[in-house]
Parts: structure tokens; sequence; C-alpha cells
């Protein structure tokens, strides 16, 4: 005798088949609604002396990931998720060299770092030993991308790109005003990028018929601009171009309106905080009319706005950290999707073919060449009226130049 | 000689932790630690055993790799010769700057300060003349091949850097048998009276500041070979400095294993900060930082103090019973 039924398929054992059968049909679907998430490493230096700037990336990438996962993540691998791995390289190569070691062994299929130049040559050097593709968010020694490690990729411009627009930029304003400006004084800080920057102006404005009076260099951190407002105020220049960080630019610009120095001029190269919100706000007189060559987002981008809004409902400034570092995580996410695939291989060679275009950007779509996106441009800023606009190229600009400012 | 055996048996045991070890990130950890317990070590020889406490021993450092780098980029020379000069460079440096101090008598925090300054010094100079690469550094080609002192796989730095560091604490075993160690801790702990009894304080100085030059320039080759980019920050900052004398002082000054000791409790103490606290930017620092101050407070002649502390307690015990 069976149990339950005569002749025939007991009733328990029907339905424990017919669950198990169920089961078993939907497993494959029930495996394809979760794959498995795919980590990304990112690596800032979000303690030490460059901590806001690294915290500053790290919202930014973090911002992207959030944003990818919500429109359904990477579809091309059945909607994988992005998953974050933070390392803080503490302001140190060498520590951004181990976090990164440590986030490809947990399982990073790409890298997104490392803020500073120098960091940035570390953790792409690690990466490039594993091959994982390894995209530079703000780094812009030209030297990152001149080693010819095939891993690595910019999304940005370098500052050889730069310094070059800046020269060209300041002959076009210049030009545009009867060229009133002949003599320049460069203020800069004394690591790779005020330096580089400075040697760069140096070699390239003379071409253009200005004179340098001065090149002024100086340590970060710098407590005190008295001596150095001084010294620019001996050799009275038509334009005043600093190079250096956030803390130093902000003293500068104050100590130059102090020392009542009132150049046609105040035009900046990657200036800290000349493109700031902060600086603007805080310090408006002194802010009012600084031009600046920098990254930019296109203002007149609704993506770029949208994201701007987005940021600072988070309580963030939108800064060039915060839209840098979300790009270079979204390209490396878009190299993924095309890719459909997370093997090393397959995804350099989709960022190499990159033609991405929702950066928000003023870049137009990527071409890389050698890493570099070479669309990457930086544009020019001027503070009017506490706001900071757009002044070049035209096709982005949201007000005209005012020079000279007096 | 019981030392000297269990120098060797710590030694041989990370010597082959790559080959067991499958973590790169693990590897580099230890690799870190043993930098330290380098420059650690470096130091120890001049502010431990000599009782010369320098501020400023990256003065050295950077000199070794600036020496490397520059010779391999500006002149073709292979860096295992720039090693050479590097190590050189900074044991000359180091006898350079002892000589021009000791010379006029200066000792304690004044010699403290000058050595910082020279270091200061140094980071302006190499700031400022084109063959370091000024401000922007000076960038090593890549060229992986042990011939080229650049290795593809981590174990080639870290047999490079294990080596170095046994190399330095060898010689400071030798230090501690030796009659120069022995007229070194005489004039660390009186000058006046080790001179009296006919110790040439003078020299002896100058030899514990080439000494510890030599291995911190050899430790800023190793560094520069291994990031391959160096600056005037990095290589003159004081960071080096401070951490030179950070793990000897939390380990131990004036002993074979302090700085050893030193390097492996800090790194491990940041590493499970790190664990623990990871994503919360500066946290970690705080563990750390709040631990040091403990250790400081409660071992101020640091972690090799534990171990003498329980040999006396035994001691104690065996003449009570």
């Amino acid at each position: 005798m069976t149990n339950g039924t005569k002749g025939g398929l007991p009733r328990r054992a029907f339905l424990a088949g017919t669950a198990a059968a169920t089961g078993l049909l939907a497993a494959p679907s029930l495996l394809r609604a979760a794959p498995e998430a795919i980590k990304i490493g990112l690596i800032h230096p979000v303690t030490g002396a460059l901590s806001y700037s690294g915290n500053q990336c790290r919202a930014g990438g973090e911002m992207a990931i959030a944003d990818i996962n919500a429109a359904g993540g990477i579809k091309s691998m059945g909607g994988a998720k992005l998953q974050a791995i933070l390392g803080d390289s503490q302001s140190k190569p060498a520590i951004g060299a181990s976090e990164t070691v440590r986030a490809i062994e947990d399982g990073a299929k790409g890298i997104v770092a490392g803020y500073a130049s120098s960091i940035c040559l570390a953790t792409t050097q690690e990466a490039a030993k594993t091959n994982t593709p390894h995209v530079v968010d703000v780094g812009v020694a030209d030297s990152i991308m001149e080693r010819g490690l095939t891993n690595t990729f910019r999304f940005g411009p370098g500052y050889g790109k730069i310094a070059r627009d800046a020269v060209t930029s300041l002959d076009a304003i210049n030009k545009a005003a009867g060229s009133p400006a002949k003599t320049v004084v460069i203020v800069h800080e004394d690591s790779a990028f005020g330096t580089g920057t400075a040697k760069l102006l140096s070699t390239e404005l003379p071409k253009h018929g200005f004179k340098i009076l001065k090149v002024i260099a100086h340590p970060t951190p710098m407590r005190d601009f008295t001596n150095i407002a001084l010294q620019v105020k001996a050799a009275n220049p038509d334009i005043i171009i600093p190079a250096n960080y956030y803390n130093e630019y902000v003293l500068f610009a104050r100590t130059i309106r102090q020392q009542r120095i009132k150049p046609m001029a105040i035009y900046s190269v990657l200036g800290g905080a000349a493109s700031s919100y902060k600086f603007v706000k805080d310090f408006p007189e002194a802010a009012e009319g600084v031009m600046d060559t920098n990254h930019w987002f296109n203002p007149k981008s609704d993506l770029a706005q949208e994201r701007k809004k987005a940021t600072e409902a988070k309580g963030l400034y939108y800064t060039y950290e915060v839209y840098l570092t979300y790009n270079a995580v979204a390209l490396l996410a878009d190299a993924i999707e095309r890719a459909g695939s997370t093997d090393h291989a397959k995804v350099i060679a989709a960022l190499n073919a990159s033609t991405w275009d929702k950066s928000g950007m003023p870049y137009g779509p990527t071409k890389m060449v050698k890493g570099q996106n070479t669309g990457a441009q930086p544009v020019n800023t001027q503070v009017q009226g506490g706001q900071i606009d757009v002044i070049r190229p035209a096709q982005f600009a949201q007000a005209q130049v005012k020079f000279p400012m007096v | 000689m019981r030392t000297l055996a269990l120098l060797v048996a710590i030694f041989a045991a990370l010597a082959v932790l790559p080959i067991g070890l499958r973590s790169d990130f693990w590897l580099n950890a230890v690799m870190l630690a043993l930098f330290s317990a380098l420059i650690g070590q470096s130091w120890n020889i001049a502010g431990g055993y000599a009782g010369q406490f320098s501020f400023g021993h990256a003065l050295f450092f950077g000199l070794g790799g600036y020496a490397v780098a520059v010779l391999q980029v500006h002149l073709g020379i292979n860096p295992w010769l720039g090693m050479a000069v590097g190590g050189a460079l900074g044991a000359g440096a180091g006898a350079a700057l002892g000589w021009l101090t000791f010379r006029y008598g200066l000792r304690g925090s004044y010699f403290a300060l000058v050595t910082l300054a020279f270091a200061e010094v140094f980071r302006i100079l190499a700031n400022s003349v084109p063959f370091t690469g000024a401000g922007e550094g000076i960038l090593i080609p890549l060229d992986p091949h042990p011939a080229m002192l650049q290795f593809r796989a981590l174990s080639g730095y870290y047999w490079l850097l294990l080596g170095l560091t046994f190399a330095c604490f060898l010689t400071v075993w030798w230090l501690e048998r030796s009659r120069l160690g022995a007229q070194m801790q005489a004039v660390r702990d009186n000058e006046d009276a080790a001179a009296a009894v006919g110790v040439d304080a003078f020299t002896v100085k100058l030899k514990a500041m080439a000494l510890s030059g030599l291995f911190m320039g050899l430790a800023g080759v190793f560094y520069t070979q291994r990031y391959l980019y160096l600056d005037p920050g990095l290589a003159f900052g004081p960071a080096q400095s401070v951490e030179a004398l950070l793990v000897a002082i939390v380990g131990g000054i004036g002993t074979l294993f302090g700085p050893l000791l030193g390097a492996f409790a800090l790194h491990l103490l940041a590493e499970a900060a790190q664990g623990v606290l990871g994503d919360v930017p500066g946290a970690n620092m705080v563990i750390y930082g709040t631990v040091l101050v403990a250790m400081v407070l409660f071992l101020p002649r640091g972690l090799t103090s534990l171990r003498q502390g329980g040999r006396r307690r035994r001691r104690r015990r065996t003449k009570d019973a």
C-alpha cells in the first residue's frame, strides 16, 4: 500500500516534487536577479594634508555608484550593481599603492584614484602589475600618462593642456581689450603642480609678447603672504598669475587686497580657490573679478545642473573633485557596460574605444589617445557679482569677460 | 650568540614569507613595517646608541633617493651602482653634518634643531635646482628587470628590503659587542666622563652619524626604486624623520629589537584600526593616536621594556623563593 493514493504518485510526494521542480526551474532566474556585485576601488587621500579634496573625491565617486545602481546597474551583466571598495591613501604615495593592492585583492575590477599626481603615479603603477583598469580622477601631471601604462586612463585634462589653453585664452582676452597688459608675475606653490605650471607659463607667455617680471615660489602650507605681496607690489605687474592650493590662494588673494595691489587681472591657472564657491561665499571682495583656467562643468548642461543640485542637497560644494571623480567612475562603468564583462583586457579595450558623452562636462564625447581623453579641456571662469561664471570658450560662456578689472 | 640566533631566526622566517603568503597586500604590509624598521634602526644607531637625537634624518634618506634617481635618469648609471653611491652619500652627509655640529659642541635639542634645519635646507635646494626635477620631482622610467633594480613581483622588492634591513640589524648586533658600540654608549650616558677615560667622543659620534646616514641613504634608494618617483617633499619632508624616531621610541631606543618591534606594532595597530573603522575618514587615526599616547605614557622605555620587566619579576620571584 502506498501512502495516500492507490497505484499512483502519493499526493505529498507529488506536491513536494512539483515544488522542487518549480524551484529548480526558477533558480536560474533567481540567480539572474542577483548577479554578483562589481567592485570598484576608490582610493583617495581622505586623511592627511589633502583630506578635504580626498573626501570630495570620495563623495563624487560614491554618488556615481549610487546613480548607476539606481538606474539599474550594469545592464549587459544582468543589472549587476557596483560596489565601492574605499581606500585611504593618507595623502602618501606609498599608502596609496598599498591600498590599491588591497582593493585589487578584495576583488576590485577597476580602480579610480588618487587625486594628487604623486599618489596617482604610485596607484597606476601598482594597478598595472595586474593590468587592472585604472582611471585617474584628478592628477594633472602629464608624466602619469606618459609612462606607457596600458591600464591607465584619464578623463580630465593634464596640466600641459591646461597651461597651454590658459596662455592662449589670456592672449585672446588681452587682445580683445586692445592689449593693455604687458607684464606678468607668477606666484606658485613649490610642488609638482605649481612648479610644472609655472615652468610652462614662463616658456609660453613670452611667445605671446608678455614679459615675466618675477616667478615667486612658496611652500605649502604658507601662513603669511605679506612678503610675497610686497614683492609683487614692487614689481607692479599688469597681471598676477597664482597657481596654488586653496588655503594659500585665499591668503594670497586677501593679502593682495590688503596691500591695495590693483593689477589689471588676477588670472589663475588651476587656482586652488579661484573657482571655489566657498572662496566666493566667504571672501566675496577678494574673489570679485578673479579669472581662472580650471576644470569646470558645462553650465548649459542639464545633466551637470542636476548633479550639482544633488551634490548641494548633500551639503557639499560641487567642486572639481566631485565631478571629475564622478565622471571617472561613470566612464569606467560605461566601459564595463560595453565590454559586458569585467575581464581586464576587455574593459581596457572598451575604455580605449570610449565615445562616452554623459559627463556634463565641456568636453564632447571621449576620445582616448594613449589613455588620455583628448577632448578634455579647461574653461575660463570669472567671479562676477558674487557668481562664478564661465567666460570662455564662447559656446559654454555665461557672461562676458570683464578685463581690465581696474 | 643567543641574540644572533634569534635575529637570524626572525629574518629567516621573514625571508620565506613570500613563498607561503598568497596575498600581495599582506606582503606589502609586512614590507611597509620592514621599511619602518630599517629607518628606525638607522636612526637608532645615532639616536639610541650614541645619544644624538636627530629630527632631520630625512636628509640622508633624500640624498640616497636623489642619488639613485639622478644618476639613473640624467647619467644613465645603473641603479645598483646608484645604490652604492646613495649609501655612501648618506654616510658622507652623516659625517659632514656631524663634523659641522659636533665641532661647535652642539648637543641635545640644539643638535636636533640643526638636523631639522639641514633637511629643510636640502628640501628647498631640491626644489630649486633643475637636475632634481625641482618641484615637479623626478620620475624613473619603468623597466621592471632586476638588472635595473626593479621587479615585476612584489617579492623581489621584499627580499631586497629584507636584505638591507638584515644588514642594518646585523651591524647593530655587532655594534652592541664592539668597542665602538661600547664607546658610543659611554658617550650617550655621559660624554664628559667618557672623554675623561680616553674616549674620543667627537670621532665616535661622527662614526655613529656616518653609519646611521649610510642605512638611511640605502632606505632612500629602496623607496625611490620601489615607487619610481621622488619629489622634495617626499625626500626631505619631516614624515620620514618622524617615522624613523617614532618606531625606535615606541619599540625601545638603544635596543637591537626595539625598532623591529615598534615598526610591526605600529603597522599592525594601523591595519587593525583601519580594519575596524576603515571607511570612516580619520577614525582609524584617532584610535592609532590614542593607543600611541597610552603606549608612550605607560611604556616610556618602549615595548622592549615589557620583556625586561618580566625578566626582573622572574628574578625577584626566584630570590623570594
